[in-house]
């Protein structure tokens, strides 16, 4: 049997390694990313492989006249949170960013930090309600992917990809947090991958992302204090 | 072809200089290491001579980003605010506790959360600050500002930043 690391791909095949997955400890971690051994389900049966997307919906793209529609009405501004709205105001400082255009990124963080500094506190926070909240995002993430595929958006299917394997291992690690308490961060160091957000728990940065593979000087370390 | 200029990526940049040599403007000898774009001729003799892949050319004008699908849009909007719901509990957490693990793993969760959360915005039509999409956004919040808002900032950005799909 074959068991794949649903975070990085991973492959574990029990043919090749001294001890049977099944064996393996439930400390055990992904040699690769780091990922707790309940992250790794047992590779599907080519006749069975999780079922993606059937030939006919690739077959039958969508009518030109819908694709066309407009992404967002006028009045859409109503619908979008501060939260969101300061997400989309830090994207579009990095896409400047990336252009080039420094002063402009300055102006879209500063629209940023207004909507984050107005955006409502949780009234119950707490890392037991983040694990919940991970939870539900890996449940969610299945409906995302259908949505993108059926409007055969494959930007956002990747948005998926890589969002949905960086929750599973966010959600693993705040597990392991609930359970092991400060004593899995002690003497150590957390990173953050700065284009996936892949987190990795260890003394120095992963060579690769194992999410999006960009090199180890993409990762930032995470400091202490306030 | 679109009129490019060059910038150099000084992360990347392992100072070989051959950019110097080769540019028939000067525009990338200067002491601060940014091209100088008022310079640029926009020939790319420079990107294609540097020997660690440095300098790249980029366009003054990008093109329309994709269309989206409101439902797409709607799904993808969705899985945002949970992650930014997150982003705010985890700040919380991070702030108030004296635990220095639970302060890092929360900062690192917030930090995690909002890449995601950006680049779900990115795909939810927000893709590039030049689009229609984005001044219609700066258009209505300058119009209509929720308090406190920094209306300077958004007309700045209005100004600076041409809608290319007009």
């Amino acid at each position: 049997m074959r068991y794949i690391c649903m975070i990085c791909g991973y492959v574990y095949d029990d043919a090749k390694e001294k001890v049977p997955f099944e064996s393996l400890p439930a400390s055990w971690k992904c040699p690769l990313c780091g990922a707790a051994k309940s992250d790794f389900k047992p590779e599907a049966k080519p006749a069975q492989k999780t079922a993606p997307a059937p030939a006919s919906t690739k077959a039958a793209p969508l009518p030109t006249a819908q694709i066309d529609a407009p992404a967002h009405k006028d009045s859409d501004l109503k619908k979008l949170s501060p939260g969101q709205l300061s997400a989309l105001c830090s994207n579009l400082a990095r896409g400047c960013e990336k252009q080039y255009k420094p002063e402009e990124a300055g102006l879209f963080r500063e629209l940023a930090d207004y909507f984050a500094s107005v955006t409502p506190a949780i009234d119950d926070a707490s890392v037991e309600n983040i694990a919940a909240l991970l939870w539900s995002d890996i449940d969610n993430y299945s409906g995302l992917r259908s949505a993108a595929d059926e409007a055969s958006d494959r930007g956002a299917a990747r948005v998926c990809v890589w969002g949905e394997r960086v929750t599973r291992m966010l959600s693993s690690l705040v597990i392991r947090y609930l359970n092991e308490g400060e004593a899995l961060l002690a003497d150590t160091n957390i990173w953050v991958c700065t284009v996936c957000g892949f987190v990795f728990i260890g003394d120095e940065a992963p060579e690769l992302c194992p999410v999006c593979k960009v090199p180890a000087w993409k990762f930032e370390k995470i400091e202490g204090g306030k | 072809m679109m009129k490019t200029f060059a910038v150099r990526n000084l992360k990347l940049c392992t100072k070989d200089c051959l950019c110097l040599y080769v540019c028939p403007s000067g525009a990338t000898d200067t002491e601060n290491s940014i091209i100088d774009i008022s310079k640029c001729t926009g020939c790319g003799v420079c990107a294609d001579a540097c020997p660690s892949g440095a300098i790249s050319m980029v366009p003054w004008f990008y093109p329309p980003q994709q269309p989206k699908k409101d439902s797409v849009c709607d799904a993808l909007n969705a899985m945002a605010q949970s992650k930014m719901d997150a982003e705010k509990s985890a700040l919380q957490i991070s702030s108030s506790t004296n635990k220095d693990g639970l302060a890092r793993l929360m900062k690192a969760v917030a930090k995690s959360e909002r890449l995601i959360a950006e680049d779900i915005m990115r795909e939810a039509g927000y893709m590039l600050p030049q689009s229609h999409n984005t001044h219609v956004l700066l258009d209505n919040l300058i119009k209509n500002p929720p308090e406190g808002f920094p209306v300077e900032a958004a007309e700045k950005l209005l100004a600076m930043l041409p809608d290319n799909e007009l």
